[in-house]
């Protein structure tokens, strides 16, 4: 079963000098498919969810079970290969390689999974389609707009068939109309190719969206509901 | 693609890169310029050396070599020189006789070593025809001529065709004296022979000294250097009871030269490697904490800490991949231009004599410097990059990302 499982999470910065709770004790189980955002004020430690969550970062205490696999205790190493295998990144500042074509950025993690090339092709060339960019497959990120350099790395997060998608932010840099059309993009492969997006974020456009809202204030869970999207 | 991401990158700051390149191709031409200028002078000093004062081989009279007194003289000395003459890789041999004397002249007297030699095997092993700056070599039928350094000359006030007084010793060990007719005067690249040396013939000599065909040092010149251990054990084994050295044993100081030179340029090589290093240093580290923030994206997307290692390692290396062939082929071109050029020291030419060499350097290297340095600057670039490697790889995924 794809899923993942925090209990107890709590991250405290600073701990020996002066402590700032930025998670306190989340218990959360997100399934496979969902759309899910997680919400809050500044500071109510959206953020520090979602990387615990991706292993970028480690809770103070509690875990995180990952399709059955608990990343919590894992060596640095050992979390690069998981997060390559079962995990995509979406940043709010897009983070894309800047010397790598378009083409190129969605490729790369592909290369690092070595999958063979003719597979590596086929998919970057559906990708780039699906998001709307198959003509600008050989741009470089200084060449593309926001808004374009969000949807590749939505494909280059896609590009590994990843379990879930975490995107921290992801319209915070956006216009509109490039807001909308990035999530029409997630909310169609989601919806039909089942993949799962957890977003962390305070945009009114993303949360009318999701199927699922997490409430944070100060660490803790304060709702959590189900919601019909508005498309 | 990390070779891709690495190669790009190289250029993303495209000035800095140039310059640590531009840094590492002067680095480069200026550590084979000086290399090959210094193996010019050694070989200047030591060809010089072997020409004109010592020859590859020479052999002599045991107790000759202990108390340089004339009764040690090797017999039939004509023999030996054909023998000699005739033993395999040996260009050229001659014998000479050999005595040290009193020269006078109005200004003064001096104390000097004669050569007496045959002109044509003297001429043959030394060049010491092509010296002659003022008058004549040896020419036949003429008796008792000698030649005389320049600078000797000059400070003893000998013209041409002046007579001179040599007093010596003879084999009986009797004090003896005889007149010389100054045909000519020759001048090496060494001062000190110039002023210490003076030729004449054998023929001439060897009947003021009494004796008959004898001589008291055999001395020969190889068709190349490389044969040198070969041709000496031959000797050794051909001629017992004669005393067989090589240049490096009748002059140890070239040896000492030759070494203190290669010591000196190796720790030339050591400052500029390490400055490189420095400098490499301080560029990557540059170019990694600039980018911080993709470096953690990287990890993150699941580039593993290996790869992030090797990437800022081939970053590196390419520089000096870009660099070191830029660098080996300008030094190349300029130790070629040099070494059918020369350079010329007109204005040291004094001193370089005093110390034995020519005045204008021929320029020279071994071809395999080319690829010391080539591998030396590569193992420069790794060892230069390591620390800015691993500063990448400690970086945390989380707090470089958050960087902005």
């Amino acid at each position: 079963m794809k899923n993942i499982i925090t209990k107890g999470i709590t991250k405290v910065y600073n701990p020996d000098t002066i402590p700032v709770v930025a998670l306190d004790g989340v218990d959360l189980e997100i399934e496979q498919g969902e759309f899910t955002a997680i919400v809050g004020p500044s500071g109510s430690g959206k953020t520090t969810l979602l990387n615990i969550i991706g292993g970028l970062d480690k809770p103070s205490h509690g875990s995180v079970t990952i399709s059955g696999t608990e990343i919590t205790k894992m060596r640095d190493n050992k979390l690069i290969e998981f997060r390559k295998e079962h995990i995509g990144f979406v940043f709010q500042a897009y983070n894309l390689i800047p010397v790598l074509t378009a083409e190129e950025n969605v490729e790369f993690v592909m290369l690092l999974q070595n999958r063979p090339s003719a597979e590596r092709d086929q998919r970057t060339t559906e990708l780039l389609e699906a998001v709307g960019l198959g003509d600008k497959r050989n741009t470089r990120p200084a060449q593309l707009s926001g808004g374009q350099q969000q949807r590749v790395a939505v494909a280059r997060a896609l590009a590994p068939k990843p379990d879930f998608i975490l995107a921290d932010e992801p319209t915070a840099n956006l216009d509109s109309k490039s807001t909308e059309n990035l999530l029409d993009i997630m909310a169609r492969l989601n919806h039909e190719e089942g993949i799962t997006f957890v977003f962390s974020t305070h945009d009114q456009r993303v949360i009318d969206r999701a199927h699922r809202v997490i409430t944070l204030v100060d660490g803790k869970i304060a709702t959590d509901e189900l919601q019909n999207p508005e498309k | 693609m990390i070779l891709k991401i690495a190669w790009r990158n190289i250029w993303r700051s495209r000035t800095r890169s140039l310059v640590v390149i531009g840094a590492i191709i002067v680095g480069i031409w200026a550590e084979i310029f000086l290399m090959s200028f210094s193996e010019g002078m050694v070989k200047s000093y030591i060809d010089n050396a072997i020409q004109s004062e010592i020859s590859h081989i020479q052999l002599h009279q045991p107790d000759f070599l202990k108390d340089k007194e004339v009764k040690y003289v090797i017999d039939d000395a004509s023999s030996l020189q054909q023998a000699l003459q005739s033993t395999a890789h040996v260009k050229a041999a001659t014998v000479r006789s050999l005595s040290n004397a009193m020269i006078a002249s109005a200004k003064g007297a001096r104390g000097v070593q004669i050569k007496a030699v045959d002109p044509a095997n003297e001429s043959a092993v030394t060049r010491i025809d092509t010296k002659v700056v003022e008058g004549e070599y040896f020419s036949e039928g003429k008796k008792n001529q000698i030649l005389l350094g320049r600078s000797l000359a000059e400070k003893m006030n000998i013209k041409i065709r002046s007579k001179i007084v040599l007093t010596f010793t003879n084999l009986n060990g009797d004090i003896t004296a005889a007149a010389f007719r100054v045909v000519g005067l020759y001048e090496t690249d060494n001062t000190m022979v110039d002023d210490a040396v003076v030729y004449t013939t054998r023929q001439d000599f060897n009947k003021v000294l009494g004796g008959g065909d004898i001589a008291h040092e055999a001395a020969l010149f190889l068709e190349d250097p490389e044969y040198l251990d070969t041709v000496f054990s031959v000797l050794q084994a051909q001629f017992p009871n004669l005393k067989v050295e090589t240049y490096k044993q009748i002059s140890p100081e070239i040896a000492l030269f030759d070494s203190q030179m290669q010591l000196s340029t190796t720790i030339f090589t050591v400052i500029l490697m390490l400055a490189l290093v420095f400098g490499i240093i301080n560029t990557m580290l540059m170019a990694v904490l600039e980018r911080i923030k993709e470096l953690g994206m990287l990890m993150a997307v699941g580039m593993n800490k290996a790869r992030v290692f090797f990437m800022i390692m081939f970053e590196t290396i390419m520089l000096g991949l870009v660099a070191g062939p830029i660098g080996l082929g300008l030094a190349y071109l300029t130790v070629l231009y040099f070494n059918h050029t020369g350079i010329d020291l007109g204005n040291w030419s004094e001193a370089m004599r005093q110390f034995g060499m020519s005045r204008v350097v021929y320029t020279t290297i071994r071809p395999s410097m080319f690829t010391e340095l080539a591998i030396a600057v590569i193992l420069t670039a790794l060892i230069g990059s390591i620390y800015p490697a691993l500063k990448a790889i400690r970086l945390r995924p989380v707090e470089a990302i958050r960087r902005i």
